[in-house]
């Protein structure tokens, strides 16, 4: 079964994906999405460690990340959404009012 | 033979979905026509002819059903549809546009899979049980395939590209997203009064009797969440008085304007599966399935499995005919009284009960 | 790993690296919504099978719809802005590589002392069924479940706060609805 620390692998994968996306783009709704993605990385690495573990802890975690996720994606999105209606633009550059 | 019996079970269920749909298709044509005081399809196959004397004994039945438009429905509108020009419009991703119908049918199509469709029974040596996967969260995946073909619409109406087909499309979502709660909710009252989520045990457990003579099915112990099931299952397949997305007469076609053809003929067979699919979720649910109601067949019996799926199935007719009816007999909402229902009157409707089933199901 | 995990991984992985490198917001919500289902399936292989299906619900049904409507309706050209360079993602690759390669093996050599059958033992008590996972929820963990209710009023409250407009505003928006790719 040391097969199942290769998902921990892909998890891994996945996120250090979602972290690059989060450095090179500028949309603010694609960051938000590699964001998502890493978060779905964590997830993957909790599921599969509770299955290494033999406890349902892990799961009971994702399930709470995935609350905060889901209320964490409404309130990001209703931030661009009032950006957007600011600036007519959701460029992560362009939101540079406060840059001295 | 595990792999034999589950290809049988798999195309078995895809027959009953696809021939449910296409008899609310006709249904639909025809019905609407008698509801509205007019005759509807009857003149493909009702006049054939034919010379060939190993056809003639088939011509009168051939007439029967072109008098009552099946030919109209099933064959001439089929192949009108294959045959008709295929358009994608300027501007819009070829492989969306022909992805959407898809992904609006597809998820339709698969939560078929986890819905019995007949008793368990044993047939030569093999329990053979009649759904095609039994997953852990039956209903629950039920739900997520409805979430799923949210996308299907938003898809179609993107690449539209026209405001006509935007707005309609995100008026669609919105609204299927909204009476997801609902119906959400009422399934978890259900869970809460039946304790399991496996679809083949709730059906089971109704075939009780509660005080020795009332059938315990569904509709006896949570009446308000089949109301409610009724009208977001109305909503969420935007039928009914709920079809501003596609109402014909505001938007154009709404989210699908800019499909003609095999596509468009594709979402209305996707339409019409989802009506068969919670006409068979309400049957099972809230009508004790095969149950008939004093009755009580053998288990495992081949011949009680055949009734039993012979009464589900008249349960379902009855059903799809009445989501027909009640789309052909109300007007259709304006979309903020829609919202305004699941928002404010359906989904305090569904906590409320829930509430309740849950303080009755402790105190009881 | 079995090979309903292989090919679901190699799909998300796929799918992830599109979400990164497309241009267009929108093929790159659709990757994700692709990657979101294919990690269902994989929480499905690991028999987590209460969150396969909340994952569908929740993320690829529910947080992706949003994500859909907010880049349907802002309606954005693919690729525009100024040029980013290639230092910058570069640099950001070549980091995330050395992580991954580093951290890895560390995590794996921390799961080769233990022998096949007691890791088979252990795996098999954590069926993530429905029932399991409630009881989990309900019963070690009551005091957070009821807690993130109250985080997801709070989120309600948040967005609905912050997507209200100023009294008066009434007119044509620019860069609105539009249709297009």
């Amino acid at each position: 079964m040391g097969s199942v620390v290769t998902y921990v692998g892909l998890s891994l994968v996945l996120f250090a994906i979602g972290a690059v996306g989060v450095c090179i783009r500028r949309n603010a709704i694609v960051v938000f999405m590699c964001i998502e993605m890493m978060l779905n990385a964590v997830n993957l690495a909790f599921v599969a460690f509770s299955k290494l573990q033999g406890n349902l802890d892990g799961q009971v975690a994702v399930f709470f990340v995935m609350v905060i996720a889901a209320a964490e994606s409404a309130i990001g999105l209703a931030i661009i959404i009032a950006l957007f209606r600011n600036l007519v633009s959701v460029e992560t550059t362009d939101a540079a009012q406060l840059k001295w | 033979m595990e792999l034999g019996i589950l290809l049988i079970k798999v195309f078995v269920v895809m027959n009953v979905s696809l021939v449910l749909a296409s008899l609310c298709t006709w249904l639909e044509r025809k019905g609407s026509a008698l509801i509205q005081d007019r005759v509807g399809a009857n003149r493909a196959g009702a006049f054939v002819e034919s010379k060939r004397w190993y056809l003639k004994p088939a011509l009168p039945v051939i007439r029967a059903m072109g008098w009552l438009g099946v030919i109209n429905t099933l064959m001439c509108d089929s192949l009108k549809g294959l045959w008709k020009e295929d358009f994608v419009p300027e501007g819009a991703s070829k492989f969306l546009h022909a992805l959407a119908p898809v992904i609006a049918v597809l998820p339709i199509m698969l939560a078929f899979a986890v819905l019995p469709l007949a008793p368990d029974f044993t047939l030569g040596g093999y329990t053979i049980h009649p759904r095609v996967a039994a997953i852990d969260g039956g209903l629950l995946f039920v739900l997520a395939m409805g979430s799923v073909a949210v996308y299907g619409v938003a898809i179609a109406g993107w690449t539209g590209n026209n405001k006509f087909s935007l707005l309609g499309a995100l008026r669609a979502a919105a609204q299927m997203m909204s009476y997801e709660l609902p119906m959400g909710l009422v399934f978890v009252a259900l869970i809460v009064v039946y304790g399991t989520l496996d679809v083949y045990s709730i059906v089971e457990g109704q075939q009780k009797l509660l005080w020795g003579f009332i059938p315990m099915w569904g509709i006896v112990l949570q009446p308000v969440g089949f109301v409610v099931l009724l009208l977001a299952g109305m909503a969420e397949t935007k039928r009914g008085p709920f079809d501003l997305p596609e109402a014909e007469s505001e938007l154009v076609a709404g989210y699908f304007t800019e499909y003609s053809g095999m596509k468009f003929l594709l979402f209305w067979l996707g339409e019409f599966a989802e009506i068969a699919l919670f006409a068979l979720l309400l049957a099972l649910l809230f009508f004790g399935g095969w149950d008939i109601p004093w009755v009580t067949l053998p288990q495992g019996a081949w011949w009680a499995a055949l009734i039993g799926h012979i009464v589900l199935m008249t349960k379902v007719v009855f059903f799809c005919v009445l989501q027909i009816v009640i789309r052909w007999t109300l007007p259709r909402f304006r979309y903020d009284q829609l919202m305004n229902m699941g928002w404010k009157m359906l989904l305090p409707v569904a906590l409320a009960n829930l509430v309740i089933t849950a303080v009755l199901k402790v105190a009881l | 790993m079995s090979f309903m995990g292989f090919v679901l991984s190699a799909v998300a992985v796929a799918s992830a690296l599109g979400v990164v490198f497309n241009r267009n917001p929108l093929y790159s919500a659709f990757h994700l919504i692709v990657n979101l289902l294919a990690m269902a399936g994989v929480y499905s292989v690991l028999d987590a099978h209460f969150l396969a299906v909340t994952q569908v619900v929740v993320y690829a049904g529910a947080i992706m719809v949003l994500v859909l409507f907010v880049l349907m309706l802002l309606n954005l050209k693919a690729g525009s802005g100024r040029k980013l360079g290639i230092f910058r993602p570069l640099c950001a690759i070549a980091v995330a590589c050395s992580v991954v390669t580093t951290v890895y093996p560390a995590v794996e050599s921390n799961f080769k002392d233990l022998s096949l059958h007691e890791l088979q033992e252990k795996a098999w008590r954590s069926e993530g069924t429905v029932k399991a996972v409630g009881e989990e929820l309900y019963g070690r963990y009551v005091r957070q479940f009821e807690l993130s209710s109250l985080v997801l009023l709070i989120g309600i409250v948040g967005a609905v706060t912050l997507s209200k407009r100023k009294e008066g505003k009434i007119g044509p928006r620019e860069g609105g609805l539009g249709g297009g790719k």
